[in-house]
């Protein structure tokens, strides 16, 4: 027969063996709930409402005099810094002697709705600084923001550079405008005030929708038929299942704190324009003098290189560095490039500055 | 005096307000001895859950507007990568190397098409009216839960909104007099 339609064995073998995969992951794979994300020990500093400040334990006998606070995002948690012991942030760091705090966020609830920007920056991250500042026995301490914490690290710093000796953006949201994301284009579109009135904080469902739309068949669909080819791989399992849990674990944001957020960055686009309020007071990215290092991502879709780079442009530091590297917005902090290379120049620059 | 109407929507309206309005008059002063029961309170709020069923009909459709062009979007760009696909890799695959091939090139084209609809204007604009239709239904669906709370003396939503704004500004007070506080003692050596 002419039009008989030739199949290679080798493509049946290959649906038998996905399917044989897929049926036997249950077997081989642990639940996410099962997954401890947390890989470094530490201790719990501080506590303030529903905010933590984590203290990492020291890996070597020494350590830089200036302590590094990292400011994590208010979307997602902080698990994405310390995901697995080869490709954690924070481990890095403490090897090459950095004297690491984290701040946890927390999971806010209705209680928390009317927590806003003057909460996170004037009051949550003023103490947690003034806590490190003290039981360091230094005047200032480095402060790293990662993301949207990157933008609320570089608001503090303004309001208070006295408290900061060293600053460091990671793919921070800075110019909303010049954001090309799908995130910037629907975060333009929302009615953000009518959102806040009628729901309260911003649900973690609309951040998952977010993120749905951002690679939808690269990380809807190949990334899980990759997943199933791969079941019989424990590192890849293990770093596969460790960064879906984290994705899957969003706390909702605070009302009032998303309402200005979107208002002010997004729509608005006050930040880079110097015409930003945070309580009561205008926010002036000049008045950023200390050394600034600022890291983007060429392939970041979630905050584009473009929204990030102008803080560089528009601080008064003298002092500043920009680096751009080859990845994506996880890619920078949780991935064999963070480690041999971005993070390796992160530590070289605190340590010449601490 | 006749009223007239002009669509079937408004007649049903003015249909169900009459109705509610007259039996709450016919009813109100003989249900007024029970003035210390839920019914009582359910009785004199349940005008309010007649104008907001009808408020949320008429947000419903606006719904469905937006909601049947969000899927038509997504339905045009599909059909519109799918036929990309069609005339880069017109053979059916039938082997592994093409197969993955076949893949590579399907996932390339439907995420460039679908990012280049994701980011532009027309899905925001209807994304942005979408979720706002959608808030206005779950406004109606809030003030109904509201009228049913107070018919059962609890409180209602917007009285817990008060108590946590309350307990938000507390919360800055007292740890503003902290700070005071704090600062005062070190002056002072303390």
């Amino acid at each position: 027969m002419e039009n008989e339609l030739k199949i290679d064995p080798r493509l049946v073998e290959e649906f038998l063996n996905f399917s044989r995969n897929i049926a036997e992951a249950p077997k081989l794979v642990p639940a996410p709930d099962e997954i401890t994300l947390e890989t470094t020990p530490y201790d719990v500093a501080y506590t303030e409402d529903k905010v933590r400040l984590l203290h990492y334990k020291p890996l070597t006998s020494t350590q830089s005099k200036v302590p590094l606070v990292i400011a994590y995002a208010i979307i997602n948690r902080h698990h994405i810094l310390d995901i697995h012991p080869k490709k954690s942030w924070v481990r890095n760091l403490l090897e090459q002697g950095i004297d690491v705090y984290m701040i946890d966020w927390g999971s806010p609830s209705n209680i928390d709705k009317y927590l806003d920007m003057d909460d996170y920056v004037n009051v949550y991250l003023d103490h947690c600084v003034d806590f490190v500042k003290h039981e360091s026995g230094t005047d200032s301490v480095s402060l790293q923001g990662y993301c949207t914490g990157g933008t609320l690290a570089a608001i503090y710093a303004a309001l208070h550079p006295k408290n900061i000796k060293n600053l460091v953006a990671t793919a921070p949201v800075i110019d909303g405008w010049k954001d090309t994301t799908v995130v910037g284009n629907i975060a333009k579109h929302v009615d953000v005030e009518k959102m806040v009135k009628t729901i309260g904080n911003m649900p973690p469902e609309f951040m998952y929708y977010c993120f749905s739309i951002l690679k939808p068949f690269e990380q809807g669909l190949e990334k899980y038929i990759n997943f199933f080819r791969n079941i019989h791989d424990e590192n890849y399992v293990d770093n596969f299942l460790r960064v879906e849990k984290w994705l899957g674990d969003t706390p909702p944001i605070p009302g009032e704190l998303f309402k200005q957020w979107i208002k002010d960055i997004y729509q608005d686009n006050l930040l880079i324009q110097n015409k930003m309020y945070v309580g009561g007071k205008q926010i002036s990215l000049k008045n950023i003098t200390m050394p600034l290092f600022t890291q983007v991502a060429v392939g970041d879709h979630l905050v584009s290189p473009e929204c990030s780079m102008p803080l560089h442009y528009a601080v008064g530091s003298e002092d500043k560095t920009l680096r751009i590297y080859p990845t994506g917005h996880v890619g920078m902090i949780a991935s064999s490039l963070s480690q041999k290379k971005v993070l390796p120049e992160l530590g070289q620059w605190l340590k010449e500055r601490s | 005096m006749k009223t007239e109407f002009n669509d079937p929507l408004s007649y049903y309206k003015h249909l169900t307000l009459f109705w509610t309005d007259l039996m709450y008059l016919m009813a109100n002063k003989p249900a007024s001895l029970l003035s210390a029961g839920p019914m009582r309170n359910f009785a004199s709020n349940i005008k309010k859950i007649s104008s907001e069923i009808i408020e949320a009909n008429e947000d419903l459709v606006e719904f469905n507007t937006h909601f049947l062009e969000y899927y038509k979007q997504l339905s045009d760009a599909w059909s519109e990568a799918q036929k990309k696909v069609n005339e880069k890799m017109p053979s059916i695959p039938n082997d592994t190397e093409q197969l993955e091939a076949y893949k590579r090139v399907w996932i390339d084209i439907f995420e460039t098409d679908f990012t280049e609809l994701f980011d532009s204007g027309k899905f925001g604009e209807n994304y942005g009216k979408l979720v706002t239709s959608e808030l206005e239904l779950t406004k109606h669906w809030n003030n109904i839960m509201n009228v049913l709370l107070q018919s059962a003396n609890l409180p209602n939503r917007n009285e817990i909104d008060d108590v946590y704004k309350q307990l938000h500004d507390l919360r800055r007070k007292v740890a503003n007099l902290e700070s005071e506080l704090q600062q005062k003692g070190e002056h002072s050596g303390k």
